[in-house]
């Protein structure tokens, strides 16, 4: 997996804890400094279950979920998968707006599939630029390599993950919040995006079997808590607690499919005369995007037939026409979403996805998502009955900080009263 | 606050021209269906045929006291349709308390209140429902329906079934002697038009059901005794065709009696003649949306246990399938309830000792018939429409759907497990689609009135060899009657289990028994320590 960052005028600072970040300097040579006393803080439990949030596994969690505003319908976004969301948190838009449907997509232009994780591949700007423009200072704080690399040097403060654990291209959530508690002393932004990702690592990585993988993924659950109240302790003990909005979500849920539960539809693919050799396939764990090669006269049919092929294949939820207004997916989604069923995942060949945990179908859709710090702004010990949505996070933080949005407007809704 | 209600009436059923007291039901932000019946002359008695059009004034007002009356109007009606009224009032306000009456002829009827649902759009803090099913006239007093009229506190009643039954006099009726509380009237079967029509004026002069109705709308559904027993698409246990005639021909009269009686909207109208379609949602603002299920006009005949799983067999019918696949998506509003006639949760009866189900293979299908471990009149009898229901809500993850059931003259609590045979309740990480809770009946037979065991010993030895062997039921309760009441919040759903001292005790107490919870996103149940609003 490349990371492929384009380095600019970067500039690095060494943080308390032996951190690095990255920062682009002001003139002078000075780095930038926060404005006003409001401090948001997005922290992501990468590929958490609502339903594993709960007082003896997520102590933590589960208090500040208990205390702040808890959205119990909160979902995931098309394709559910890490990229796409966390985009859509930032930027507060739809894949067919920001350029970013899914974590892979077949590219055109290269004549392969690829992780998106080029700063070029998002389109759209994001919230983090919007607060840089009106003043205010960002920082991130990325476990994972691809989303280090997409979100590129939009913010004042990157961390680039380290050390990173090899089959999993991500860095453990005890560096992670080092590194988070790190450019809090040091630098104090603003607004601080972290992504925990061990949760989600462990879901994936682990091949010892789902009873296993349970018993990893609770140890990790537990471990994941552990972090996040290291940055609630600082945050109260410094006093940045009471001027803090501290959104806590996932980006996507996890299902476990069994050894044998995979699901391949290219044999199919490649029984159809039409579609034998003219289909591309973009693997997404429980989906995948079919991108049509052949003439663009015949895509209609090629999308009919794609859609048919794949449904009689068992293990196939849907076969969405990408066009499907719903799915607001743009045309790096290529021609055809497919969804597989709960407790399956889809692997195009023997090597390909041999991992239990998968996400992108739509069983992964519900997330816990709540509001919580003691801002004035944020409620105390609510639950609403209105759904939220990853999209939702930038345009609560523009209403927080008082900055505008997109021209034509944010897709999401801000979830602060 | 509540508002009191308008007209405290003692337990005498009202007599002369509103005999059979008023009703409301289906509330939606606007409109809220008002029903009533009127006697214009002696002779015009229900089922009779007799009596003249007559006009019938209906007023809405905010208060008691009809001095800020919101809508008022007439209709007429005669003899064709069993002096019965039903308007269907919109222009209303959402989530508003109305007061209603009717009046004819220079009678007054006494004054119902009812409430609208909350707007489309709107985020209640709660909704709370009360929830009555089996209530057979013959086996006893309606003191559920009374207790439950007392109550303040709720904003609507959900009747999942049994609403009336359809047996003579003498052939079932209280305990195991089927001994008559109160004899059915007409004193026969219900089969011809005039014989529905007579049998639902006697449940309508019941005066804890008029209370009942006079205090809330009504959300119901049919179950089987509304036509006749264990009934399906083309024909019913209870049904012989060679004395009693052609099955259809009877279900078309028994809802057209339904039709006319009942303050509900079929194929989404109060009008008589435009059909008799009875699934329906309806919607609580963002918090709540009811599905109402017929599980009975379409389904195919039951089985054997060799064709429980026969793919091609269907409880819902496909259009009412499809239908209810997309109630339950998430796009919709937070608690997605399933008004649920029949049980859906699996339970496995086979540790039942076969005398006991022998002794209690009875006419209430409540056990399974001997040596078959399902009941096959539930969905356990029809588990490929279960599978297409449970699959749709696993693969989608649809949150908070809760099945809110009757029929089993029985108090249930359950998870719907994916797979039942490998559940352990103690696991964390078990795999549920929803969960089901199931009221008790308001006096038909339970499992103690027909085992005879008035200590409750038999049924309790029963509900706990049933929980060990289906881990996935937390909570049965065999040996009472009574009615639920349903609590929704955004955190969660309660629903509290109420239980009455003697159904053939007209004057019978009421006490609290059990409580249990789902979280919402959690699709998991546990006990909760205490009733909504306090013990009683």
């Amino acid at each position: 997996m490349s990371a492929g960052v384009s380095v600019g005028r970067r500039t690095f600072l060494a943080g308390g804890a032996g951190a690095i970040f990255s920062t682009v300097l002001l003139p002078g040579g000075v780095a930038a400094a926060a404005q006003g006393r409001k401090r948001a803080y997005v922290v992501v439990v990468d590929g958490c279950k609502p339903e594993e949030i709960t007082p003896t596994l997520t102590p933590t969690l589960a208090a500040l979920r208990a205390g702040g505003l808890n959205h119990p319908q909160a979902h995931s976004m098309p394709v559910m998968e890490t990229i796409p969301n966390h985009v859509m948190m930032m930027t507060g838009v739809r894949p067919d707006r920001s350029g970013v449907p899914a974590n892979v997509i077949y590219d055109r232009g290269l004549g392969e599939t690829r992780t998106l994780d080029q700063p070029s591949d998002l389109r759209a700007q994001t919230v983090i630029q919007r607060l840089n423009k009106a003043g205010f200072t960002t920082g991130t704080v990325l476990s994972k390599e691809y989303l280090y690399g997409i979100f590129g040097e939009r913010a004042t403060y990157r961390w680039e993950p380290a050390p990173v654990i090899p089959v999993s291209g991500h860095a453990p959530d005890l560096a992670t919040m080092d590194a988070t508690l790190a450019m809090v002393d040091e630098h104090d932004p603003n607004l601080v995006f972290v992504n925990l990702g061990d949760v989600d690592r462990v879901g994936h990585t682990d091949f010892t079997g789902a009873l296993d993988a349970r018993v990893a993924r609770h140890a990790a659950l537990a471990s994941t808590d552990l972090q996040v109240s290291r940055l609630v302790d600082r945050l109260q003990s410094t006093g940045a607690w009471e001027h803090s909005l501290v959104v806590v979500l996932a980006d996507h849920s996890m299902d476990w499919s069994p050894l044998h539960g995979t699901v391949s539809v290219g044999a199919a693919l490649e029984a159809d005369p039409l579609l034998a050799g003219r289909v591309a396939i973009a693997e997404n764990g429980g989906a995948e995007l079919l991108y049509w090669l052949g003439p663009a006269r015949q895509r209609d049919e090629a999308v009919a037939r794609m859609r048919e092929a794949a449904r009689s294949v068992d293990g196939v939820l849907h076969a969405h026409p990408r066009t499907k207004r719903f799915l607001r997916l743009g045309p790096e989604a290529g021609d055809v979403v497919l969804y597989c069923e709960q407790g399956r995942r889809f692997s195009e060949d023997p090597f390909s996805n041999p991992i239990p945990g998968n996400h992108g179908h739509p069983t992964t859709i519900p997330i816990p998502f709540f509001l919580t710090g003691g801002h004035a702004r944020v409620p105390r010990g609510r639950s609403s009955s209105l759904q939220a949505r990853t999209v939702d996070v930038a345009p609560t933080l523009s209403s927080f900080f008082g900055v505008g949005g997109p021209r034509g407007g944010y897709d999401g809704t801000n979830r602060l009263p | 606050m509540l508002p009191v209600l308008g007209q405290a009436t003692a337990r005498a059923a009202e007599s002369g021209v509103f005999a059979h007291g008023v009703a409301s039901g289906d509330p939606m932000p606007q409109r809220v269906l008002l029903w009533t019946r009127v006697t214009p002359t002696p002779a015009a008695t229900p089922g009779s045929g007799k009596g003249p059009t007559v006009q019938v004034h209906w007023e809405v007002a905010r208060d008691a006291g009809f001095r800020r009356v919101v809508r008022r109007g007439q209709v007429s009606t005669g003899p064709s349709r069993d002096h019965t009224v039903k308007v269907d009032v919109d222009g209303l306000e959402p989530a508003t308390w109305y007061h209603y009456r009717f009046t004819s002829g220079g009678a007054t009827s006494r004054t119902g209140r009812t409430r609208t649902a909350p707007a489309r759009r709107a985020t209640p803090d709660n909704l709370r429902f009360g929830v009555v099913s089996c209530a057979n006239l013959q086996a006893g007093w309606f003191s559920a329906y009374r207790h439950l009229a007392a109550r303040d506190d709720l904003h609507a009643v959900l009747h999942l079934g049994d609403y009336l039954y359809e047996y003579a006099p003498g052939e079932y009726g209280y305990g195991q002697s089927n001994e008559d509380i109160r004899p059915h009237q007409p004193a026969k079967e219900m089969v011809a038009l005039g014989d529905y029509r007579q049998r639902h004026a006697q449940y309508k002069a019941d005066p804890d059901l008029q209370e009942l109705h006079a205090a809330y709308p009504f959300i119901v559904t049919w179950d089987d005794h509304e036509v006749t027993n264990d009934q399906w698409k083309d024909g019913a246990e209870n049904h012989q065709p060679d004395t009693e005639g052609d099955y259809r021909r009877r279900r078309a009269r028994a809802h057209r009696a339904y039709d006319e009686w009942m303050p509900v909207r079929m194929s989404g109208t109060a009008d008589l003649r435009d059909g008799t379609r009875l699934f329906r949602r309806l919607r609580f603002g963002a918090l709540a949306e009811i599905s109402m299920l017929d599980l009975r006009t379409y389904r195919d005949e039951q089985a054997d246990q060799t064709g429980v799983s026969d793919p091609e067999r269907t409880i819902t019918g496909t259009e009412q399938m499809r239908w209810l696949r997309d109630s339950l998506m998430r796009r919709g509003p937070q608690w997605k309830l399933v008004g649920n006639p029949v049980m859906i949760a699996p339970v496995n009866f086979a540790t039942l000792p076969d005398e006991l189900t022998g002794a209690v293979n009875d006419v209430t299908g409540l056990l399974p018939e001997d040596g078959v471990p399902y009941n096959t009149d539930q969905w356990d009898g029809y588990t490929t429409d279960r599978n297409k229901v449970l699959r749709h809500l696993l693969n989608h993850s649809v949150e908070d759907v809760v099945f809110v059931t009757g029929d089993i003259h029985s108090g249930w609590a359950c998870e719907l497990p994916k797979d039942a045979s490998d559940y352990l309740y103690e696991n964390p990480g078990r795999v549920t689609a929803g969960v089901e809770f199931v009221c008790s009946s308001v006096t038909s037979n339970n499992l103690k009135d027909i085992t005879g065991d008035p200590t409750g010993v038999t049924s309790t030895a029963v509900e706990e060899g049933i929980k060990a062997n289906n881990r996935h039921i937390r909570y049965l309760n065999f040996n009472d009657h009574g009615y639920s009441v349903l609590d929704l919040t955004p955190e969660r759903a309660q629903m509290d289990w109420f239980v009455i001292s003697d159904r053939a005790d007209p004057d019978a107490t009421v006490r609290w028994d059990a409580s249990w919870v789902t979280r919402s996103g959690t699709s998991r149940i546990e006990p909760a320590d205490s009733p909504v609003g306090g013990a009683r």
